[in-house]
């Protein structure tokens, strides 16, 4: 394996401060499902691992005047086991049920499954369909970035080098009753997606009153599908309408073919998600 | 490269190592401690086969690294028998011929036994849920399911 250097800082103020002084060569870490596999296959230059899974201040689920806020450190076991999570974000604890195994779920947190990047990231879709906004703090200061516009390509986000993601914030009007989360992936366990689709959807007097889809792994980051919900919205739902939401959402992926599955598969199945998501929520 | 000094617990006793900065849990425990029960397989985090109990959570030692563990407390397949009475699970285990060429042994049980700790009587479907990630390559699961399903059905699993 590669060699680094590997400090564990009890404190997020430690962790900034490191940030600001290193920059480029730090590579921050909590469950290192994802870094460890990168560092062995040599794809990660980091010099300096910097270890936030012992900061207690990183790791809460709580809510606060109707918003819900995530810790980035919070694991995926925390967020199945969160009574908020449960009812407030089924969406998310649904995808939380279906992230790796129970195993890795202990160690992989939800700050690190976003800040990875990944296309087929599982925690995504369903934060971006409740409208996530996440919190991002350096020596400097805090911003906020919604999620829908933190990621800017396959491994790639927003965060500037001596920034790191401190929580996640849902806001109370987008918690939500009707959600889903279908995950697509080659088996059960420990699969890396092949498409997942996250879904909250209102419906009034047969009419779509309020729609919101997500994907992951069918574009080069997590994709809100805003065509697809702008098509839906106000229409009455019908066989018709479903159809034609299909090819609307075949449009919008903009998939590739990797090891685990054609562009062509993947564009094609994107359709078929969206109807089993979009029956599951009207019936 | 600079190591770095840890002390932590395993199978309940204290043990101080010098580790390097990129050394993985898995192999300090086979091959400092010569534990080697715990089993190296996909090295991934894909098959379970190195699975430990870390603060009593089941977790990958391939994916955990040594000099994260200070301080902390360690169970792996060789602590769970107490003296020469063996864990429920690992007698279920005998008894259900749930092991074949015993190689992903030692995650099934550290597993089964984390599972029954979360839900003391899990269904059929529950339990191929929580193993998901750990993988049989002789095929015995329907042993292995077995065999979990006899531990808890007999009320046996004590905490370790």
């Amino acid at each position: 394996m590669n060699q680094f250097k590997y400090i564990s800082p009890k404190t997020k103020e430690e962790v900034l401060k490191i940030l600001k002084q290193e920059k480029s060569k730090v590579c921050i870490v909590a469950g290192c499902s994802n870094v460890l596999p990168y560092i062995k296959d040599k794809k990660l230059p980091a010099k300096l691992l910097l270890d936030i899974s012992g900061i207690e201040e990183l790791n809460y689920i709580k809510e606060s005047e109707g918003e819900v806020y995530i810790g980035a450190g919070t694991t995926i076991s925390d967020l199945i086991n969160s009574k908020i999570i449960r009812e407030e974000c089924s969406v998310l604890h649904k995808a939380a049920e279906d992230f790796a195994d129970p195993i890795v779920r202990n160690s992989a947190t939800i700050g690190g499954n976003l800040a990875d990047a990944s296309p087929a990231a599982d925690v995504a879709p369903p934060l971006l369909v409740l409208n996530a906004v996440l919190e991002i703090e350096s020596i400097n200061g805090k911003r906020e970035v919604p999620l829908k516009d933190f990621f800017t390509g396959p491994r790639k986000t927003v965060l500037r080098e001596d920034e790191m993601i401190s929580s996640i914030k849902i806001k109370n009007s987008f918690l939500n009753k009707n959600g889903c989360f279908i995950k697509l992936g080659l088996r059960q366990a420990m699969a890396i997606s092949v498409a997942t689709m996250a879904m909250i959807l209102e419906v009034e007097k047969n009419k779509v009153k309020n729609v919101r889809i997500a994907m992951g792994s069918i574009a080069p980051i997590p994709l809100r599908l805003l065509k697809t919900e702008e098509f839906l919205m106000n229409k009455e739902v019908n066989d018709d309408l479903i159809e034609k939401a299909i090819a609307k959402v075949r449009e919008e992926v903009n998939p590739i073919g990797d090891v685990r599955a054609s562009a062509e598969y993947r564009r094609y199945v994107s359709g078929i998600l969206f109807k089993r998501a979009f029956n599951q929520l009207i019936n | 490269m600079n190591e770095i000094p840890i002390e932590f617990s395993i199978n309940g006793q204290k043990r101080k190592v010098l580790v390097k900065p990129n050394d993985l849990l898995i192999n300090i425990i086979r091959d400092e401690l010569y534990l080697t029960g715990t089993k190296y397989g996909c090295g991934i985090g894909e098959c379970g086969a190195c699975t430990v109990f870390l603060d009593d959570e089941p977790v990958l030692s391939c994916l955990t690294l040594a000099a994260a563990v200070d301080g902390k407390e360690i169970t792996t397949i060789e602590g769970l028998a107490k003296g020469n009475k063996l864990h429920p699970m690992q007698i279920a285990f005998l008894k259900n011929a749930a092991v074949q060429c015993g190689f992903c042994t030692p995650g099934m049980i550290l597993t089964a036994v984390a599972l029954l700790k979360e839900n003391p009587s899990p269904t059929e479907e529950e339990i191929k849920d929580y193993m998901r990630g750990n993988i049989c390559r002789c095929t015995g699961y329907v042993q292995i399911v077995k065999a979990i399903k006899a531990c808890a059905e007999g009320g046996e699993n004590e905490s370790i």
